[in-house]
């Protein structure tokens, strides 16, 4: 029995980082490496009987080699003018406060914008266009010809891939000593195993097949089923709950997004709520560690911050339509000033750090403009500096930012054990439920590359971090053919304030960083946190426009798939049926 | 839409900052991940500042300490627990000089691939448990020091202080036949020297006086210096070098000190590294003492001959044999099994040959070979006065012999004669090294 133990943890040793490696590049290349044609809505049709593709619903026509359209004529503006689709279908050309002038036929835009149908004649400045938007039979055609996500690398494949590491980590937890709670994680890792497997068929029942962001998650989480099976494990029956509410919440906002109306009418009263939330938790939260960033509301206790997070992108986001009004990016930074004040308040520095990093990214994504972040940089800097005169615990981590082994019985305390435990592990790991770390304080939290890297190995550990590095590059290309640019600059801020909260963990636990108490996304134990996590993976999917990969991106003809859900669709629909 | 593509590169500035600390992380990771592990903290390698993994093995692989149930465990043969309990440490960790206290490094077993082993590393001491429990016996009872090593390797094959006790059942504490038993007294005590001390005298005449091979020295018994009458052990009458040597004789070696003066012989101690703490393995050993005299004062013809407040550390001496019987080249003795080797030129190769030849001759014209059976012994005794009208037993020397190169030092504490009690207990250690 014991040989049969030793033989099992040495095996799994060794195959689970390679398991690991090879699900992360299968996803990565998946995500990243096959091919991507753009969507193609509608073509403008010049008078010299060329013809410009617009492949999203929100084209900037100008003079600009940035613009979607290029119009290399003298009297055409720079960016003269935006060409922008409703979820509906119907489409509205806005002038962009040029000289020139834009028109519709013979009517002029006065910046209200202008309907715009098939055969309309469009004129920017002097140059004059026919509009003509695809209908569903080229729609089509033309989705038809677009790759799928899985034509090249099977997504259920990489999916049995990790249901092997899930089941070989369960092998090790349960192998060897007698673990009174074998019984317990056995039953947790199926149940995750589950979980995954049934989101799957019911993704491949709606005929979506873009996996990987969802496999990384479930990878992710599996990490983090350990870390709960390793430091509570009366607690995985919790942890799975709030797994499976975050994966409801993630679909919910997922399926929310796929309408770009609704989602900008909700801009406000969510701004409001996440506003309302923060101030409850001002007033009435409780205090752990130096930061007021709990609240206990009828025995369950939640951190609004992470909520807030998911509101806050939501709330930052802007369609092209707002792009281009200052007045709207002003407001935006108030929003955003009033946020970080109040976290700063709250104590909670970590969270206030990631706040303010996405801030950047949106405003910079939004105004493209240098000045406007080097000035938020610069006010930052000072308010930062009066936080480290104000707040004195935080002060005391800056001086220990470094100099923990200077201190490694008082304020190096758990770095010191952190770094000890993680180097203990090497690259392999000395096996799941095997390491000691979990019994520091915040081992499983703002501990937990570390515990990772003890139990698991670096290898283990590090591609928990590429991981959510891979979702990051992923947005930031998704970006190219994004439909609104609502979406793409959702995608990538809701990846960015995940990879800043990511490195602001792992490099905070392993001093390279002062020390902010933030957590592991997916992986750190906690359930705000990793609710909040699957819902900004819902503005990843709602950017993803490759064929057929989203749920959360209405395809632009339902075809006659070979899923069961369509068998009985004898007739090619559009699914933008008109709502209003 | 192009815009915003452009502007989302912004975004993937997170990631290459991401990336880059996780560069960093990696590299402190593979040149200070041994630290980290080894950090007393670590609960995988350390209890209550004790370490609890790893395996400790004498030279042939015989267990020393190793680890049953998370607790450290000890040699099965209670001999070997005593003998070796110096060399191994005790469960309290108050001996300093213990390999489980010395070396954590090797018994935590950390690799860069797979971290800490599981169970610990194996470390491998130079030692023969075997002959330090026949060294124990030899002592028998006294208090002292028996170190015996392989001069051309350097490797320690016997390392024994006595007293010692059983790990395994502990001493009371308030039997004061256990004073000091916490202190290994091979490396971490210095004693007065008498008339060992004579071959480091011995040496700094070789060199400063340039007749010393044909002078001849007259021994009357004894010898009165600045009004101190410095007795001898014997008439010995007129001798040359080599027989004053083999005679031990007090009046002619001090006559030496007095013409080689106080600065001289301080600098030939220091040199030969007498005075200083010297490092085995990395572990630090006591500092000796040789204080310069004035000239011409009784201080100065005492220091000479290892009395005075001369102080030596027995494995500063062993370091000094095992030099000249390597033609004064010292291969640097060490506690771990298959050591690198490294070398220093310790003594002027001409010289370290006369002091061996001497040394040779010591035995056949004093000591008695036939007390060595079998043996090609080079050796000089000592009997260090230490005030209280005992003496400590001193016998050091070598093996001239290619087959059994060891080097070997014993004191035996307030025994009474150098030859003997330490000689016969050198020869008792020294049969079981040769196999005998």
């Amino acid at each position: 029995m014991a040989e049969l133990t030793n033989v099992i943890l040495t095996a799994s040793k060794w195959i689970l980082p390679a398991l690991a490696v090879w699900l992360l590049l299968r996803c990565v290349r998946s995500m990243l490496q096959e091919n991507c044609e753009p969507e193609l809505w509608a073509w403008l049709e010049f008078q010299d009987g060329s013809k410009a593709p617009l492949k999203h619903w929100e084209c900037i026509i100008g003079r600009f080699s940035g613009c979607d359209v290029v119009l290399p004529h003298a009297s055409v503006d720079r960016t003269h003018a935006a060409l922008i689709r409703s979820d509906t279908g119907n489409w509205r050309l806005y002038d962009l406060g040029t000289d020139g002038g834009t028109a519709v036929g013979a009517r002029r835009d006065t910046g209200s914008g202008l309907d715009v149908h098939d055969g309309s004649v469009l004129f920017f400045s002097d140059v004059g266009a026919v509009f003509r938007p695809l209908d569903n039979k080229q729609l089509l055609e033309n989705s038809s010809r677009r790759a799928m996500p899985g034509q090249y690398i099977s997504q259920g494949m990489t999916l049995l891939l990790l249901t092997i590491f899930q089941t070989l980590l369960t092998l090790q937890f349960v192998s060897g000593q007698a673990r009174t709670h074998a019984a317990n994680i056995a039953l947790g890792f199926a149940a995750l195993c589950l979980l995954q497997w049934s989101f799957y068929l019911l993704m491949r029942a709606m005929d979506r097949r873009g996996f990987e962001i969802e496999t990384l998650a479930f990878f992710l989480c599996t990490l983090g089923l350990a870390v709960t099976a390793t430091a509570a494990p009366e607690e995985i029956g919790k942890h799975l709950l709030l797994l499976a509410a975050g994966i409801v919440l993630f679909m919910f906002l997922g399926w929310w997004l796929r309408d770009l109306r609704r989602t900008k009418i909700m801009r406000w009263p969510i701004g409001l709520a996440a506003l309302g939330f923060l101030a409850l938790n001002l007033v009435a939260g409780t205090t752990t560690n130096g930061a007021t960033n709990w609240l206990s509301i009828g025995g369950f206790s939640l951190q609004p911050s992470e909520f807030v997070k998911i509101g806050y992108i939501y709330v930052g986001a802007a369609s092209l339509d707002r792009l281009y009004r200052s007045r709207n990016l002003l407001l935006f930074i108030a929003f955003s000033a009033v946020c970080v004040g109040a976290l700063a308040l709250m104590g909670d520095f970590g969270t206030a750090l990631i706040f303010f990093a996405t801030f950047l990214v949106i405003s910079f994504m939004r105004s493209g403009s240098f000045a406007t972040v080097f000035l938020a940089v610069a006010g930052a800097a000072l308010v930062g500096f009066l936080v480290l005169t104000v707040k004195p615990y935080i002060a005391q981590r800056f001086a220990t930012w470094g100099n923990i082994w200077a201190d490694p019985y008082g304020a190096g305390w758990q770095q010191t054990r952190a770094l000890s435990a993680a180097a203990g592990g090497g690259l392999l790991g000395v096996g799941a439920g095997r390491g000691w770390l979990h019994t520091i304080f915040a081992a499983d939290t703002d501990m937990v590359f570390c515990l990772l890297s003890e139990e698991l190995g670096l290898i283990i550990a590090l591609c928990a971090v590429l991981a959510l590095a891979g979702l990051s590059l992923f947005s930031v290309r998704t970006a190219a053919g994004g439909r609104s640019v609502y979406y793409v600059i959702a995608a990538c801020a809701a990846s960015a304030m995940m990879l800043v909260q990511l490195a602001l963990n792992v490099f905070g636990s392993t001093d390279i960083l002062p020390f902010t108490g933030v957590t592991f996304p997916f992986v750190s134990r906690g359930g705000s946190s990793l609710i909040s996590c699957w819902a900004l993976l819902a503005f990843l999917k709602a950017a993803d426009t490759r064929q057929n990969a989203s749920f959360s991106v209405k395809l632009a003809t339902r075809r006659r798939g070979n899923g069961a859900a369509d068998a009985n669709s004898e007739v090619i629909l559009a699914e933008e049926v008109e709502e209003t | 839409m192009k815009k915003i593509k452009r502007r989302a590169y912004s975004a993937l500035l997170v990631a290459i900052c991401l990336i880059a600390g996780m560069g960093v992380y990696i590299y402190r990771f593979a040149t200070q991940g041994e630290s980290w592990a080894n950090f007393s903290a670590n609960e995988a390698v350390w209890s209550n500042g004790k370490i609890i993994t790893g395996t400790l093995t004498d030279r042939n692989g015989i267990l020393l300490s190793g680890n049953e149930n998370g607790k450290r465990s000890y040699a099965e043969d209670d001999a070997v627990r005593i003998a070796c309990l110096h060399a191994v440490g005790d469960p309290g960790g108050n001996i300093g000089t213990g390999a489980l206290r010395c070396f954590p490094d090797a018994l935590s077993g950390y690799s860069a691939l797979t971290g800490l082993k599981s169970g610990g590393g194996e470390l491998a001491l130079s030692i023969d448990a075997k002959l330090c429990a026949v060294a124990y016996d030899a002592l028998a009872g006294h208090s002292g020091a028996v170190l015996l090593s392989d001069y051309t390797t350097g490797e320690i094959l016997c390392m024994v202080s006595s007293p010692s006790y059983d790990v395994n059942l502990g001493f009371p504490a308030d039997n004061p036949a256990y004073d000091g038993v916490y202190l290994n007294r091979t490396l971490s005590a210095a004693y007065t020297p008498g008339s060992v001390f004579k071959l480091v005298t011995l040496a700094a005449a070789l060199e400063t006086i340039g007749d010393l091979k044909s002078r001849s020295f007259v021994c009357e018994g004894s010898v009165l210096v600045d009004g101190n009458q410095i007795n001898c052990t014997g008439v010995h009458g007129a001798q040359t070098i080599e027989q004053a040597l083999a005679h031990s004789c007090n009046c002619a070696f001090a006559q030496l000190s007095l013409e080689l003066g106080g600065d001289t012989l301080a600098a030939y101690a220091e040199r030969y590294g007498f005075t200083a703490p010297l490092s085995l393995s990395g572990i630090a050993t006591a500092a000796g003492k040789f204080e310069a005299a004035a000239p011409g004062s009784a201080a100065l013809a005492w220091s000479g001959i290892g009395q005075s407040t001369d102080l030596v550390c027995p494995y500063a001496l062993l370091r000094y044999v095992s030099a000249v019987a390597g033609g004064g080249e010292l291969t640097q003795p060490s506690i771990l099994a298959h050591p690198d080797r490294s070398t220093e030129q310790l003594i002027n190769a001409a010289t370290a040959a006369d002091i061996k030849a001497m040394m040779n001759y010591a035995v056949a014209y004093s000591y008695g070979a036939q007390n060595f059976p079998g043996l090609k012994l080079c050796a000089k005794s000592g009997t260090a006065e230490v005030g209280d009208g005992t003496s400590h037993a001193w016998f050091t020397g070598f093996l001239d012999d290619p087959a059994h190169p060891y080097a070997f030092v014993v004191v035996m504490e307030n025994a009474g004669g150098g030859l003997r009690n330490a000689g016969a207990a050198a020869n008792t250690v020294l049969q079981a090294a040769v196999g005998n």
